[in-house]
């Protein structure tokens, strides 16, 4: 009876999982067409785990079609309207996987997505294979562009631009306040996305000259405390935090370094999910002061992204998130290509795509622009801090909406 | 009197569980003093690992207290296991919806978060004896899965409900005053400290009401044999929505402990789920004590697991230390052999 119960049980773990699978009717509408709305699709995590961006990415990629209607749709087409089909990829890569396989059986004449690398890395195979464009808006993991696709494009920085940057960014920052940051511990979770922002920030900061370790690594999705990792920071007398992680594991670092309380001059997300999002400093209150992120980041100085804030406020009733802000670009960058090729086809949207220029919402170096490998060569990150309990554009100055403040021991 | 092995509620179709449950039985020393010996031996091997005395004992620190918590969320699992029969898979989703309530309640009636107990508890117990009356008494004597896959069923609505009624952003309930204290050389949130002892006394609650009362008693008969119980004119339905209710309550109280601990969203309950399962197998299925004590042991597993095997997902030591305990005693570290 009891070695049953244990053999029912592990079937219903995996089950779990199962069902929450579930599985994607196979549509069959046609594809393209002359007449009626051009379909774009937006896969993203609608439910599950990372349903909170999910949620925002699609609302946000909803606001860019309707924008984009209220215009007069597509000129070139006749003033053709656009039409969102949103998948739910649920975070899992096999759901993502058979969303854009249904997405573009409905007819989507180019993708946006995904939120996660492993989800983006399925669908640009997808993408390839049925030789639709997909524009990536959030996911950035260097590897899914380097599988020599002509079918994938990323507007956001990819995690080694973002470790890279990142590291320059803090070596600029604590120099122009005259306390160079010398032994720096990082913090990351343990996937591709955390790894690969802090190799690439190793590589950069060591050449800049300062000290990395301990480097500790977790798993952000069963980690509940984080105070023993902290506690290892601490007995290091690291002076600077590094910190890559999504929402929730990050603010359970900011809990340890409360109560762990390391001597640091500065903690410094590097493509953290959570220091640069307002629900951060709401949370941690008065020990979120001074916390750092250098992460891709919409740009707040731009009229047109204030604009788009307020109407994403006042029709979802909350803040916007810089993911929201992409996944509007990024349909903005299929419809502009829309135009451009006069034409419906998916070949056609791609080299349209590939060779065009297109505005962007985001803070970076300039418009959106492709590499041959897909890469938009314009993308940055930019600095991020808490101040008075906002978080404020700090660094480079371009962007600046207020002046970094360095060094700024956290919990204080 | 109180003594591990009175506790144990088991299947009435178990054979290995016929005697039981009796008076007296000897403490079963050689799994728990192997369990002290292995706990010894990786502490001293994190030690030798990690080279630092102060990070070891923060990881001890932090284990015994998370794994307080993780004891009282297993307490409730094992108690419906042991009389019910039932697995519950909707264990994690009671937990997140006390979470909510918590949250709720703190923030429109600017309510301390530890007063919300008197609102969580109960409300969770009404809702589990709900849900056992509604739904799952119909189910009760049928095969396994059935029972399974209902709980799964109200766990996967749950999650949804709170997705699509509240939404996704993530949410917090913040401790007045929490700060970091220094124990015995490591540091833990005061927010960390009182769960931990929250959830000894509530635990110890738990096991005087199935010790020393008639409801305890009663609850006690049933698991040993229903229909035994039923011919001495113990009401077994009643027992049976009864106990289903106080598992869900513990659910409850564990929500309200951790939500100053946890980021607060519809699928944080999930995040225990697994392990309370882990818990309640490996303390023995039914045994409440065995569950505490298996909360802990994961507990220490895991932060000391972040040290002997860095770069890991803590589930992975626990995982092994799960495998390992069935291979060498598939019956838990408190169940007796078959």
């Amino acid at each position: 009876m009891r070695r049953t119960s244990i053999a029912v049980l592990g079937c219903a773990l995996s089950l779990t999982v199962a069902a929450c699978g579930g599985s994607a009717p196979a549509g069959t509408t046609d594809s393209g067409g002359d007449s009626g709305p051009i379909k774009i699709g937006s896969l993203h995590p609608i439910s599950g785990d990372l349903a909170a961006d999910g949620q925002q990415m699609d609302n946000g990629a909803k606001l860019a079609v309707e924008a984009i209607n209220q215009a007069g749709g597509i000129k070139a087409l006749e003033g053709r309207k656009l039409q969102l089909l949103s998948g739910d990829t649920q975070g899992e890569p096999d759901i993502g996987q058979s969303e854009a396989e249904r997405l573009i059986q409905e007819g989507a004449v180019g993708l946006v997505g995904t939120y996660q690398s492993d989800v983006s890395a399925n669908v640009s195979a997808v993408a390839e294979r049925n030789e639709v464009p997909f524009v990536i808006d959030v996911s950035s993991d260097d590897a899914i562009l380097q599988q020599g696709y002509k079918y994938t494009f990323r507007v956001q920085p990819s995690s080694s631009v973002m470790g890279t940057e990142g590291a320059k960014y803090l070596q600029e920052v604590s120099s122009a306040a005259g306390e160079p940051a010398k032994k720096i511990a990082i913090l990351h979770e343990y996937g591709p996305f955390g790894t690969a922002v802090s190799k690439s920030f190793t590589a950069e900061a060591e050449r800049q000259g300062m000290q990395i370790g301990p480097v500790i690594s977790y798993d952000p999705l069963s980690v509940t405390d984080l105070t023993t990792q902290m506690t290892k920071v601490k007995a290091a007398g690291a002076d600077v935090l590094v910190v890559t992680g999504y929402y929730s594991d990050s603010v359970l670092a900011a809990d340890a370094v409360k109560a762990v309380k390391p001597q640091l001059d500065a903690v410094f997300g590097v493509a953290d999910g959570a220091y640069d999002l307002p629900q951060f400093p709401e949370q941690m209150g008065s020990a979120s002061e001074g916390y750092y992120d250098s992460n891709y980041h919409s740009d707040m100085t731009n009229p047109e992204t204030q604009k788009l804030a307020a109407l994403y406020q006042k029709r979802f009733g909350e803040e916007i998130r810089t993911g929201a802000v992409l996944a509007y670009d990024s349909v903005r960058v299929i419809a502009s290509s829309l135009e451009a090729a006069g034409d419906t086809d998916p070949a056609a949207v791609r080299d349209a795509i590939a060779q065009g220029n297109f505005e962007t919402l985001i803070a970076g170096n300039g418009p959106i622009s492709f590499t041959d490998t897909g890469e938009n060569e314009n993308a940055v990150p930019i600095l991020m801090q808490v101040q008075d309990g906002k978080i404020v554009q700090a660094h480079p100055d371009e962007f600046a909406q207020a002046k970094p403040l360095y060094p700024a021991p956290p919990a204080q | 009197m109180s003594h591990p092995s009175e506790t144990r509620q088991t299947s009435p179709s178990d054979p290995a569980q016929a005697g039981a449950p009796r008076t007296r039985r000897p403490v079963p020393w050689l799994p728990v003093l192997t369990t002290v010996a292995l706990v010894v031996a990786a502490v001293a091997l994190a030690f030798v690992r990690s080279g630092s005395g102060a990070v070891v004992t923060q990881a001890v620190l932090a284990g015994v207290l998370i794994g307080g918590i993780y004891g009282l969320l297993a307490m409730g699992l094992t108690l419906i296991f042991g009389v019910l029969d039932i697995v519950n898979f909707a264990h994690g989703a009671f937990l997140t919806v006390a979470l909510f309530l918590t949250f709720w309640l703190v923030q429109s009636l600017g309510l301390h978060p530890y007063l919300a107990l008197g609102v969580t508890v109960p409300a969770m117990f009404l809702i589990g004896f709900g849900v056992q009356r509604g739904v799952l008494s119909g189910a009760m004597g049928k095969p396994l899965q059935n029972q399974l896959l209902i709980t799964l069923g109200i766990a996967l609505v749950i999650e949804n409900a709170l997705l699509m009624f509240v939404g996704a952003n993530p949410r917090s309930v913040a401790l007045p005053g929490d700060q970091g204290v220094q124990v015995l050389g490591a540091v833990a949130e005061l927010s960390n400290l009182f769960a931990f002892v929250g959830s000894l006394l509530l635990a110890g609650g738990l096991f005087l009401l199935l010790q020393r009362t008639r409801l305890g008693t009663a609850i006690r008969a049933v698991a040993a044999n229903d229909v035994g119980a039923q011919m001495v004119g113990i009401d077994v339905r009643r027992i049976y929505a009864l106990t289903f209710a106080l598992g869900t309550a513990c659910a409850g109280a564990a929500g309200t402990l951790v939500a100053p601990l946890v980021t607060i969203e519809p699928t944080t309950g999930s995040l225990f789920n697994i392990l309370a399962f882990v818990i309640v197998v490996l303390g023995s299925m039914g045994n409440v004590v065995g569950a505490l004590v298996g909360g802990l042991i994961i507990g220490l597993t895991e932060q000391l697991g972040t040290l002997l095997l860095p770069s890991q997902s803590p589930q992975l030591s626990v995982f092994i230390v799960f495998v390992l305990v069935l291979f060498l005693r598939p019956q838990g570290l408190f169940g007796r052999s078959a």
